[in-house]
């Protein structure tokens, strides 16, 4: 019964990490970071999720539908929220960080109707 | 409309050419680090190769299945259709951008395999058991392989951007059909509140004539 539930615990675990095929189907969500050329960026996180290091300051990542948080490691390990994404299924939702900022600054492709600008991303 | 697609030949064709170079070059290293463990070291370079020509493979079919569409929606005058083959485009694009995605497979066995690779090239450096010529050979081709590997790697780099792009540009091709799909609907909206008010005034011509014609007895 133990194994069973840590089993399962491990399968979710490893669903939520790898965004595995959610019902509602997957979207990406693309990040640049202007200048792309720093050579040390921020340690960038996708909800509680920390991102590898972009390569020449460019990812894009596979996400689960929905609504996920951007965020940047602030000095003293603190995260500090960025803004937001909404991805669709098989949509890209891109957002540009200005790093030279401070803090960084997340622009929006396209901003969600409604919402401050630069607040909440969508594709 | 879809003026990337061309790029994705040359990236199916340069992922080709860097497979078959690793390829060729792995037996060769698999043959001089003989069977004392090492195929270990080899394995993910085996496994990401193996993964690299199943995308590479794929690729063709991809392009076909756009050119295809894009003629379909060429010919079509029905702005509804048209969207759900831009859909339809952007679900098998999208599928390709999942396995070359910065999170994906391809990219978790290309930096795995290069991390082994690396990693077998450093202990080989430091190795004694050979002599120096052998060594050297041995370090030369696993130095090949990092390179080839390397190679593939970026162009898959290519290849995500490119995915990307189409991504983009069918999401906004679609947004655009929905722009005019909207404003068809508000057109007929439109269309059916003139003939509501065409058809009031009718009611109220005939109902001014029927008061009109009442006349109170006896006048």
């Amino acid at each position: 019964m133990r194994v069973t539930i840590g089993l399962l615990g491990a399968a979710l675990a490893a669903c939520a990490l790898g965004g595995c095929e959610s019902r509602d189907g997957n979207g990406f969500v693309q990040i640049k970071t202007v200048p792309a050329s720093i050579v040390t960026q921020p340690a960038f996180y996708l909800d509680s999720q920390k991102l590898d290091p972009l390569k020449k300051g460019e990812a894009v990542l596979s996400r689960r539908v929905g609504t996920t948080k951007l965020q940047v490691e602030a000095p003293g390990g603190n995260m500090f929220p960025l803004c937001e994404i909404v991805v669709k299924k098989n949509r890209i939702t891109t957002v540009t960080v200005s790093i030279i900022e401070r803090p960084p600054r997340c622009q929006c492709t396209h901003s969600a109707a409604g919402a401050q600008p630069n607040r909440t991303c969508i594709g | 409309m879809i003026a990337s697609v061309p790029g994705l030949r040359d990236v199916g064709r340069a992922l080709g050419v860097a497979l078959i170079a690793a390829v060729l070059a792995v037996p060769a290293a698999r043959a001089q680090s003989g069977p004392s463990g090492d195929a270990d070291a080899f394995a993910p370079v085996e496994e990401y190769a193996r993964k690299v020509e199943e995308f590479t493979k794929n690729a063709p079919n991809l392009q076909k299945k756009i050119e295809e569409g894009t003629k379909a929606i060429d010919a079509q005058a029905d702005a509804a259709k048209a969207r759900g083959e831009l859909e339809q485009l952007r679900g098998v694009v999208a599928d390709l951008l999942g396995r070359v995605s910065d999170n994906g497979e391809l990219s978790r066995l290309g930096a795995k395999a290069l991390d082994n690779a690396r990693n077998k090239l450093k202990a080989l450096e430091a190795d004694t058991r050979f002599k120096p010529e052998e060594r050297q050979l041995l370090v030369d081709q696993w130095r090949e392989l990092i390179r080839q590997t390397a190679r593939a790697a970026e162009d898959l780099d290519k290849a995500r951007a490119e995915f990307a792009e189409l991504v983009r540009t069918l999401q906004t091709r679609e947004d655009f059909i929905d722009e005019l799909l909207q404003i068809k609907r508000a057109a007929e909206a439109i269309k059916v509140m003139r003939q509501l008010t065409s058809d009031l005034r009718d009611a109220s011509e005939k109902l001014k004539t029927l008061i009109g014609g009442i006349r109170p007895p006896g006048a």
